[in-house]
């Protein structure tokens, strides 16, 4: 056993990784439990991983077995409606959680220097979190992913010039077809976890290299307590984990994830398609755009706003330099106006007269 | 004028005439009238002074300049002028007229006279012209009234040399109106589609058959279309559209001191709201389900006769009337006279039949002629009781399978297995019709074979659910099991206690 040791701390420098592990401390504080957030992010985008490949074991991405292979995971698999529903709920709860993880951040003021390069990372990891949802959505093929998925990919054309371009690139045509299915396909299972495992390498690296950032408010307090990350933290963060595991069991048995009716290219579009709930603003807030604002069309000036947007809280930290209210008073503005849009995006709608 | 006028007047430019010479009386065909407006003037459309105009001069052209060469010199700058006034319009900005209405044409007609005399019986119908689709087709007052549309004196308008006949006696309406509807050469320029046998039709309707025996108070065409306001059958404006055309015929029919003349019940209406016709075509807006002209006919309108019912409901229900000619009540009921399908299902009040039908009691229409102990009452007995055991077990099994998808299981393919089910409790229903049990008794039978794997599968679905429900808890146990033992180890760990020193 010793002989073991000694060969792999050879060849791996396992005690050096242990040394750091043992020096890596967490601050305690008022706002300590927001930590948890990235802890429980990350499980849940191991869940999300673990689950996807077992899905991929049956899942055939054509438009003539997609919704075939799905209903049969659901009824015949043993365990697969628990795998399948897991997936399904876990990456709901898994883009609600890196969005309270950014949010906290945000107010904790957590990318000062020098963490600039985590907050980037961080705010990629998110706009990859929705790719995976959007590109996820329309894998079992039924009706109401269909047509939310026409929609979402006409979002691009908005783009003078290279918008139709764009729009075509996602689609791999004209129109939502198989291709766009197999090309989802692709983008979800190959391309979006390759960056991600990249970002998301970087992401925790310099999470290690930085420490837990404390608060300005606590650190005018002076140096606050600390607690071990292992065991402390680790044995904490667990607990938080298995209260997901929990809740997902619990999802997966009385709320199994419904497949509805397969999509038909050729069917009217049907009543209430929306796209998943972390999108809703963004539809809501195009609908309600006008079709033309200064001779511009609405729905390009809105695209424009989005992609603003997302620019801006990419590189907040280069903005952000002196800390002014503004920003906090800023964002809580579009996290009202956000909740708002979902709110109204999910009341009743009125019948056509 | 709209861009629209314009472009049928380019249409009326270079096309041959719309409106045939014959219906014109030569004395409106001869005269141009002095000024647009009116009848033989502006024409039906008075927001569109240029349209009846250029018909006027088409119309004259046909009528009086037979020879191509003379017409040719008159036409040419005359239509070179009317593709200016096109272009001019087409280009030019709308203005709208005041108060939002069509502008009115200054000169006087038939319609000016009639409109500013604001006279109760005459002042309506010039109204209601003006959205007429013979209005709107190019045609005027004088096609039905005749006289001289362009004189501006009364008398001289409706001489009766000048084939005046003022309103037309019911009984000469169908000849009227078929002047042109049975003329197919006339029709074809205006609906090609359109039949042209309304008239002959109606002839053989007991309408046309009363009114020839000179009883006026019968339907005929103007009592259902309108005199002056006729539009298409399918505008909903038409008292004779598919959603008006029931309420139209019992504006009659549900007169019941009109119909006690005829000795006619006036009650038909009222039954068919009761029917199950009435739900689908209505209630659930399925405008194939039939109303009154779909089995009586419209222009031909008559009783179905009772040979001819099985017919008539048989053009809907093709599997059940060529089953009930198979069966062996056919010859028995020619025999004796009875009308077919009416004999069990009524002819207004046809209401959802159920199994009921077939057994004793209130409902029951089989036990109606035939003896509990006879051949046939066994043989209804037999089949009610396959058909009430064939949708009971669909019933049994949709209620678990509903209840399975409730609880998010998987049940399409039972879903799909039970619409099996429901074919071969609708084949039985159909086989009924035979009126010989061993058929119903082989398909029920079937069916019920099909229902009950069904149910089993949505047993075990539901069994599933609960294997679930009981996984999960245990699961939950066994994660609260853990979330406390890791609770005990945290409570043990000196947290916020300075961490061992590492060397």
């Amino acid at each position: 056993m010793a002989g073991l040791k000694s060969w792999t701390q050879e060849r791996l420098g396992w005690d050096e990784l242990a040394h750091l592990v043992q020096k890596k401390e967490v601050p305690i504080h008022r706002w300590t439990i927001f930590y948890y957030l990235g802890g429980m992010a990350l499980f849940l985008f191991t869940v999300q991983v673990a689950t996807g490949i077992l899905l991929l074991l049956y899942y055939r991405p054509s438009s003539a077995e997609a919704f075939e292979s799905v209903q049969y995971m659901m009824a015949d698999v043993p365990f697969g409606w628990l795998i399948r529903s897991i997936h399904s709920w876990g990456a709901n709860l898994f883009v609600g959680v890196v969005f309270l993880h950014m949010i906290s951040v945000f107010f904790l003021k957590a990318y000062r220097p020098p963490r600039e390069a985590t907050w980037i990372t961080g705010a990629v990891l998110l706009f990859l979190a929705m790719g995976f949802g959007f590109s996820g959505y329309l894998l079992p093929w039924n009706t109401l992913a269909y047509f939310a998925t026409k929609v979402g990919t006409d979002v691009p054309a908005q783009i003078p010039g290279i918008g139709h371009l764009l729009s075509r690139i996602l689609r791999g045509g004209s129109d939502v077809t198989g291709a766009t299915l197999s090309r989802f396909y692709g983008i979800h299972v190959a391309i979006l976890p390759a960056i991600t495992t990249v970002f998301l390498g970087v992401h925790l690296v310099l999470v290690q290299r930085h420490g837990m950032s404390v608060p300005p408010g606590i650190e005018r307090q002076g140096k606050p307590r600390t607690m071990r990350f292992v065991p402390d933290f680790l044995l904490r963060d667990m607990v938080g984990w298995l209260v997901a595991v929990a809740l997902l069991a619990a999802l997966a048995a009385f709320l199994p994830w419904e497949l509805g009716v397969k999509a038909d290219p050729f069917a009217p579009a049907p009543a209430g398609i929306r796209p998943e709930w972390y999108f809703l603003w963004m539809f809501q807030g195009l609908k309600y755009l006008p079709a033309k604002i200064a001779g511009i069309p609405g729905e390009t000036l809105g695209v424009f706003f989005l992609g603003g947007l997302a620019l801006v809280l990419a590189i907040l930290p280069l903005l952000d330099r002196k800390r002014s209210r503004l920003w906090n008073a800023a964002a809580v503005v579009v996290l009202i106006g956000a909740a708002l849009l979902t709110v109204l995006s999910l009341l009743p709608r009125k019948s056509m007269p | 004028m709209d861009a629209g006028v314009a472009s049928g007047l380019l249409h009326l430019a270079a096309t041959d005439s719309a409106v045939p010479s014959r219906l014109l009386s030569p004395d409106a065909a001869s005269k141009r009238p002095s000024a647009p407006g009116g009848c033989g003037g502006a024409g039906p459309s008075a927001a569109s002074p240029l349209l009846p105009d250029a018909l006027w001069h088409r119309l004259r052209r046909v009528s009086l300049h037979p020879t191509p060469r003379r017409s040719q010199r008159h036409i040419t700058p005359f239509f070179l002028g009317l593709l200016a006034l096109a272009a001019a319009a087409w280009a030019a900005p709308q203005a709208p007229s005041p108060a939002g209405k069509p502008a009115q044409p200054a000169a006087i007609g038939c319609v000016d006279c009639h409109l500013a005399l604001d006279d109760a019986r005459i002042t309506p119908p010039a109204k209601l012209f003006a959205d007429d689709i013979h209005a709107r087709a190019g045609f005027t007052c004088a096609f039905c009234h005749g006289g001289d549309a362009s004189a501006q004196d009364q008398e001289v308008a409706h001489d009766k040399k000048k084939g005046f006949i003022g309103k037309p006696a019911p009984r000469d309406i169908p000849a009227l109106c078929g002047k042109c509807h049975s003329d197919a050469a006339t029709m074809k320029q205006f609906n090609p589609s359109l039949r042209v046998d309304q008239v002959s039709e109606y002839r053989t309707s007991g309408h046309g058959k009363m009114l020839a025996k000179g009883d006026t108070r019968v339907a005929q065409c103007a009592s259902c279309h309108g005199a002056h306001g006729i539009q298409h059958v399918k505008d909903s404006r038409s008292p004779v559209s598919p959603r008006r055309v029931a309420e139209t015929c019992n504006g009659c029919h549900g007169n019941a001191s009109l119909m006690a003349d005829y000795k006619l019940p006036a009650d038909v209406y009222a039954k068919w709201k009761k029917s199950v016709h009435y739900q689908v075509r209505v209630e659930k807006g399925d405008l194939s389900a039939p109303t009154c002209n779909s089995c009586h006919g419209n222009h031909g309108a008559a009783p179905p006769e009772v040979g001819s019912v099985a017919n008539v409901c048989g053009t809907c229900h093709t599997v059940f009337a060529d089953k009930f000619r198979l069966s062996p009540h056919w010859e028995p009921f020619k025999e004796m006279n009875l009308p077919g399908c009416v004999t069990c299902h009524e002819n207004h009040e046809i209401v959802r039949p159920t199994e009921a039908f077939l057994a004793e009691g209130d409902q029951g229409k089989c036990s109606s002629c035939h003896e509990a102990s006879s051949a046939g009452g066994k043989a209804a007995a037999a089949m009610h009781t396959d058909l009430v055991a064939l949708s009971g077990e669909i019933r049994a099994a949709r209620v678990k399978v509903e209840r399975a998808a409730e609880a998010g299981m998987e049940v399409s393919r039972i879903q799909f297995e039970l619409s099996k089910a429901d074919d071969a409790l609708t084949t039985a229903r159909t086989d009924i019709h035979r009126f010989q049990a061993a058929a119903v008794h082989a398909t029920a039978s079937g069916g019920l074979a099909v229902a009950r794997e069904a149910s089993k599968a949505a047993d075990k679905a539901l069994a599933e659910r609960d294997y679930r429900r009981k996984g999960l808890f245990v699961s939950l146990a066994v994660i609260l099991a853990a979330i406390v033992a890791l609770t005990l180890k945290i409570r043990d760990l000196k947290t916020g206690q300075p961490p061992p020193p590492v060397n």
